[in-house]
């Protein structure tokens, strides 16, 4: 049997999940920030080892490694990435300055501005101009191109944003000016936008193109590095990375638009959460994953999360680029319990991993989430914590809590059960946030809880939420790894191409979707797969006039060789009518007697490669669980003697009746009162609500 | 619709009443809850509506005002429609057995005599009721709408003189009874607004209150009511409570400010706003009198319901941003307005232009005056632009297009102590997103050649205001365009020895023999090709100039935010080297020399330093 592995990079942990035909081995070892394809090597060395073989024997049969990693990310949360400089039009140097009026918060006077990728000295701009149906109205000056380049040079600028307006309709200006600069600063990198994000308006565009110029030289610096270590310990298939969209790629084609990585790693989880639910017979789920600092909530909807474009500041930058939807709420394990002005807070401010909560005993001071689960009795001073590395320990945690029960006015209890409320509340108004923008309500959702801390919380939150079901995948500490490996390789690209739909330019749609299926089949060969195994989906972005975000809907989904012939006399007709359907499930109306008009097309290829198995069903016979032993908790109904159960115990078919505790190795579940947990034939819990109604 | 009523509206109110007592756990459990359900409702608008500035330019904002017609809970939106919504509330209020207010109504308000802010803003609202069957909120959603059926298309007339120019009035309408629409009024309503997309917008304000409605009754039941209302009356105390304190760190006093309008919209000069902030211990008292209360003015007329907004929202920027915005802020501090004034007309007075001017006046002025005691949270959350150009034209079917020129542009994005002005605009509108070209020159036939900004048009200060930009368009077809210009003479204030942002200029038909500098208003026909140029105001400069950082000044050379001779002039700051090479230095024993030298000269002028 060969090898498959998921690699995912996190803030404090990177996590492996090994797949050998159905059976799942789960690794976590500590992130090296450093270089962090060091840390990756290391775990390899870890499974290898698990395996009883040697790493070269291991990577020699992987079929594949999948990874998601944090590195765009963490260039903007850090803000050391290339410097960059920006050449657009003349006249809209300023645009991503603006940021079309937008501020984080309209309250606070004292925020201060997110700093400048390209400050105004390294935002040049050049005569040219393209209309908006791509008629050059004036011709690019090429001699002010070059007069950009000596002053992006004088500067020292390592990587070029190239976006002019309208280039995504005629990108003529943007390929002539990318050569220019080709020829004046041969050894840096330059980021074209309409490459990037070949869409209007402009500033969405532009900014997109500036960050991922910004990132650009370190992502691909990282992956060159992991990518020679992994072909010097033995790997020899293409390493695929994680994308935002949700589908896994190349190093080369991820190379070509780097900024496409951006938070791809919330992607895997949710693509994870989708596969596992389907399996379990579950297509309408919310998906929650509650680790260190932050708490990401997600939805699925009939088994899939397809990825969004919207208005999207991400860590204070607008990113355009198709992404999985994860709301992100500073609440985890290490989130901080502080009292302002009277009023008792949790979060957003983490202690993360140094110092970390109090209870880790790394030196930390300030009461955390996981603190007061230790001084509720749902974690334990006496056993292992993150699999065995460490344990917790009470020294210092119920002075804090006394400390904050002092500017409350009651007692450490009282203080810490608070904080418990404070937290789930924060959590539940997230999901709301979420599921509102969608129209959704929780009530008719699955939960899937996964992330270290999520299933102590999942089963009293979906209480809230009014939600009768739970699962918990017993993988649900390195679930987003385990996902990566669900995720199918997939280029998702789009074009611009604006006409009313119901004369549209036939000609020119059958040659942009021409010239995506040649790149989508060439980057698909290069990574070993054949033509035929490419699913194509054909897709229109149409909107009424007057709207500012088109809706995408499938013409036509195919599989081999482009086959164009559905783009006849009868394409508009059929666009518009697939549009209004679109149109009435989202906002609920149609605008009868409007044409709609196209804004352009999409091509989704992918090609399906095998996802680990999941059993369901409960066909194992319903027995008992013994409790390993007893201790006082508080599960929201007071100090408690609660069962505490140890999960490597647990067999399909036993059930745990709430209240009570499950102690798995790199996480902790919590049976809430009312609540009862059976474990299913792969082993994962489900857990459901007693007495409903 | 008198004065009577205005004040009977914004009378204190009393807590409501309820047997439970609540911990501040819980307290701000429920209020996280209801501003939750705020969000929801908005974000249903947002994403069912089909006008453009209401899905695009996310001009909508939703509140939850409790039964004795207090602010309970506010949410995203802009500050300034937050704060006015609960007093169209009240007025609903004052007519429940009149118009029989029962489970399952929704209203409808925009009456400036009758709450109200002006008439785009229209204002649904409908009834919480509990198991009991008691009243306990309102839940409210507000939303800008594109015409209101006057004389112009829009809502905005320059020559009003009534408030029925400018088209329908809607003191409490109720649009359902008992969960049944009633369709004759909503019709009504409905034919007096020029959009065909109207319908679509009314009906999703409906239905975002509905949904909020349903949300409200399940919570309800869950906590129960009288716990719900001891956790608003917690919440609306605590505000109360937080914003004394802040008050009382204030240097007590009588702190006063003018701020000017160049002129009404017919050319009567410099309106005048007067504002008296005066602390005493925990005890702010905002002043309006002394305000401009001539009767001939024009346009230049600010709702009673507005002002109150106006003033509240630079108060809540001047206070730390943790405290929640609810009817706590409002009972904290006393506003006097007075009557006939600008600030509070007498009834049917136009209203739609007096929501940009003296509103943002008003809102400046207070900036003025609390800078002497909160310098740290004071830059004005104001625009200054009298009225963005609109461009109207008709396509080759007829149809009329409006591009209401609300487009990405820099102006009155004033420093405040220790930052220097950034972004686009004031925070407070940091909600609405601007328009872009491309999405402009696809609708209609216009092209934009520049928005750049313009060197040395930021307020010099010791935090400099970030520079006011020029916007150029050519119409490619005859076109009306019309333009109401202020702040060319009165400007934007420098804070604390700043100076103060540039004025706003307005060119047509530029570079042709016509070209022209609009003065005061237009209303002109433009021919194909025509260039208009906007010159926005900068923002304001906070603190003297020669007191800046040299290193910073040479940083704002190098970005040609400030030129090398500006730097020498205003900020006294010597450079050596130049832009183009991007090796400037500053050139420390000349800068001391030269600071030392503007020092004496201002102190020779009698300045104060």
């Amino acid at each position: 049997v060969n090898y498959r592995i998921g690699i995912d990079i996190g803030g404090t942990f990177t996590d492996f999940a090994l797949l050998k035909g159905r059976q799942v081995v789960l690794h976590k070892n500590l992130s090296t920030p450093e270089d962090r394809s060091i840390g990756v090597m290391q775990g390899l060395q870890k499974l290898a080892a698990m395996e009883g073989q040697h790493i070269t024997d291991l990577l020699g049969q992987c079929d594949a490694i999948v990874h998601g990693t944090t590195v765009a990310d963490n260039t903007l949360i850090e803000m050391n990435g290339a410097l960059t400089g920006l050449i657009t039009t003349e006249g809209f140097r300023d645009e991503i300055e603006y940021r079309r009026g937008y501020k984080e918060d309209i309250w606070d006077l004292r925020l201060t501005p997110p700093k400048e990728i390209t400050p105004r000295r390294r935002r040049l701009t050049v005569p040219e101009r393209i209309l908006f149906d791509g008629s050059v109205y004036e011709a690019l000056d090429e001699e002010a191109v070059r007069a950009c380049c000596a002053r992006l040079k004088k500067q020292k600028v390592e990587s070029v944003a190239i976006s002019f307006l309208f280039s995504f309709v005629n990108p003529k200006h943007e390929k002539r000016a990318a050569e220019i600069v080709a020829e004046e600063m041969p050894d840096i990198d330059v980021s074209c936008s309409h490459e990037v994000l070949p869409r209007a308006p402009e500033y969405d565009r532009t900014s997109t193109t500036v960050v991922n110029a910004y990132i650009a030289p370190r992502v691909t610096s990282y992956l060159e590095r992991l990518v020679d270590r992994l072909k010097s310990a033995g790997y020899r298939k293409q390493l695929m990375v994680m994308q935002a969209s949700g589908g896994v790629m190349t190093k080369e084609y991820i190379e070509g638009s780097p900024v496409r990585l951006l938070a791809s790693g919330p992607a895997g989880g949710v693509i994870g959460s989708a596969h596992f639910g389907v399996m379990k017979g579950y297509s309408d789920l919310l998906c929650v994953d509650m680790g260190g600092t932050s708490y990401d909530v997600s939805l699925v909807r009939n088994g899939q999360a397809p990825a969004e474009v919207s208005w999207n500041m991400h860590h204070r930058y607008q990113v355009g680029i198709p992404m999985v939807k994860v709301e992100t709420l500073g609440a985890g394990g290490g989130s901080i319990c502080h009292v302002n002005n009277g009023v008792l807070e949790v979060g957003p401010q983490s202690a993360g991993a140094t110092p970390g909560p109090i209870c880790y005993g790394r030196g930390g001071k300030l009461p955390t989430v996981t603190d007061a689960l230790l001084k509720l009795g749902i974690l334990s001073a006496n056993s292992e914590f993150a699999g065995g590395s460490f344990s917790l320990c009470m020294a210092g945690v119920e002075e804090a809590f006394q400390e904050l029960a002092y500017q409350l006015g009651y007692t450490a209890e009282e203080a810490a059960f608070d904080c418990w409320r404070v937290v789930n509340a924060n959590m539940s108004q997230a999901v709301r946030r979420t599921t509102a923008g969608k129209g959704v309500d929780p009530k008719d959702l699955v939960m899937l809880a996964y992330g270290g801390n999520g299933p102590a919380f999942a089963a009293i939150q979906a209480e809230d939420l009014g939600i009768a079901k739970v699962l918990v995948p017993k993988a649900s500490p390195t679930f987003s790894a385990l996902g990566t490996l669900v995720a199918n390789p997939s280029i998702d690209e789009e074009r611009s191409c604006i006409s009313p739909a119901d004369s549209p330019n036939l000609e020119r749609l059958r040659s942009l979707w021409g010239e995506l299926d040649d790149r989508a089949e060439k980057y698909f060969a290069d990574a070993n797969f054949p033509r035929d195994k490419i699913i194509a989906k054909y897709q229109m972005n149409m909107r009424y006039r007057g709207q500012n975000w088109a809706l995408t809907f499938d013409m036509r989904t195919s599989k081999g060789r482009g086959d164009l012939s559905f783009v006849d006399d009868s394409f508009g007709h059929r666009a518009i009518e697939l549009f209004n359907r679109r149109h009435m499930e989202e906002y609920g109306h149609v605008r009868e007697g409007e044409t709609p008009e196209i804004v352009g097309l999409r091509l989704a290829t992918t090609v399906e490669t095998p996802s680990p198995d999941v059993a369901k069903g409960f066909s194992a016979p319903l027995r008992h669980a013994k409790a390993t032993k007893t201790r006082q908790a508080n599960l929201g109904r007071g100090y408690k003697e609660t069962a505490v159960f140890r999960g490597t115990d647990l067999r399909p078919g036993h059930e745990v009746t709430g209240p009570a505790i499950i102690e798995e190795a790199f996480t902790t579940i919590v049976i809430y009162p009312d609540w009862k947990a059976r474990v299913d034939d792969a082993g994962d819990y489900e857990l459901t609500k007693v007495n409903e109604g | 619709m008198t004065f009577e009523l205005n004040r009977k509206l914004a009378a204190k109110r009393p807590a409501l009443r309820t047997s439970a007592n609540v911990d501040p756990v819980t307290a701000n459990i429920i209020r996280g809850a209801l501003e939750t359900v705020c969000f929801e409702a908005a974000t249903h608008l947002g994403r069912a509506a089909s006008s453009a500035i209401i899905n695009q330019s996310n001009e909508r904002n939703a509140s939850i005002i409790d039964s004795h017609g207090r602010l309970a809970s506010g949410s995203i939106g802009t500050p300034h429609l937050t704060f006015v919504s609960q007093l169209t509330v009240r007025y609903g209020l004052e007519c429940l057995e009149e118009f029989d207010w029962g489970p399952g109504d929704v209203f409808l308000g925009n009456d400036p005599d009758f709450g109200g802010g002006h008439l785009p803003d229209y204002n649904v609202y409908a009834p919480v009721f509990d198991d009991k069957g008691e009243l306990v909120l309102i839940q409210a959603l507000q939303a800008h709408q594109g015409d209101t059926g006057g004389k112009d298309p829009g809502g905005f007339t320059l020559e009003a003189t009534d408030i029925f120019t400018e088209g329908l009035a809607i003191p409490c309408l109720k649009l359902i009874h008992r969960g049944e629409r009633r369709r004759d009024v909503i019709r009504l309503v409905e034919r007096n607004n020029r959009f065909p997309s109207f319908h679509g917008d009314l009906a999703a304000m409906i239905g975002g209150v509905q949904m909020a409605v349903k949300r409200l009754e399940d919570l309800l039941r869950k906590w129960g009511g009288d716990v719900a209302k001891a956790a608003i009356n917690y919440n609306i105390d605590h505000s109360e409570k937080r914003l004394r304190e802040e008050v009382a760190k204030w240097r007590d006093g009588v702190y006063e400010a003018d701020v000017f309008i160049d002129h009404d919209t017919q050319g009567t000069k410099d309106v005048k706003v007067h504002v008296a902030c005066t602390i005493k211990g925990d005890q702010l008292t905002v002043d309006l009198t002394g305000t401009d209360d001539r009767p001939e003015l024009v346009g230049v007329w600010n709702t009673f319901g507005n002002s109150r907004s106006y003033i509240m929202s630079q108060i809540a920027a001047a206070i730390d941003p943790t405290i929640i915005k609810n009817e706590g802020l409002f009972n904290a501090v006393e506003l006097i307005i007075p009557e006939n004034t600008i600030a509070q007309p007498p009834p049917n007075k136009p209203a739609a232009l007096g929501s940009f001017h003296p509103a943002c006046e008003i809102t400046e002025a207070v900036c003025l005056a609390l800078s002497n005691v909160v310098p740290e949270r004071s830059a004005p959350q104001v625009y200054k632009i009298g009225m963005p150009n609109a461009v109207i034209g008709f396509d080759k079917d007829g149809q009329m297009w409006l591009d209401q020129g609300v487009d990405a542009r820099s102006m009155d994005a004033s420093a405040v102590q220790g930052i220097d002005g950034w972004g686009s605009c004031p925070n407070a509108l940091g909600n609405l997103l601007l328009s872009e070209v491309e999405d402009a020159e696809s609708r209609f036939p216009v092209i934009n050649i520049s928005r750049e900004m313009t060197i040395n048009t930021g307020g010099a200060g010791q935090w400099r205001g970030q520079p006011g930009s020029l916007n150029v368009k050519k119409v490619l077809e005859p076109t009306t365009a019309m333009a109401w210009m202020v702040s060319a003479a009165h400007p934007i204030r420098g804070l604390c020895g700043g100076e103060d942002g540039s004025p706003y200029a307005n060119h047509f038909e530029v570079g042709t023999p016509k070209e022209y500098k609009v003065g005061l208003s237009a209303h002109a026909r433009l021919p194909a090709g025509a260039v208009i140029a906007y010159q926005h105001g900068g923002g304001a400069g906070f603190g003297p100039a020669i007191l800046r950082d040299p290193q910073a000044v040479k940083e704002d050379v190098l970005d040609e935010k400030v030129s090398i001779a500006a730097a020498r002039e205003k900020y006294g700051v010597v450079l050596t080297g130049s832009v183009e090479e991007y090796d400037l230095e500053v050139d420390v024993a000349a800068t001391d020399a030269l600071r030392k030298q503007l020092r004496a000269a201002k102190v020779g002028r009698g300045a104060h330093s």
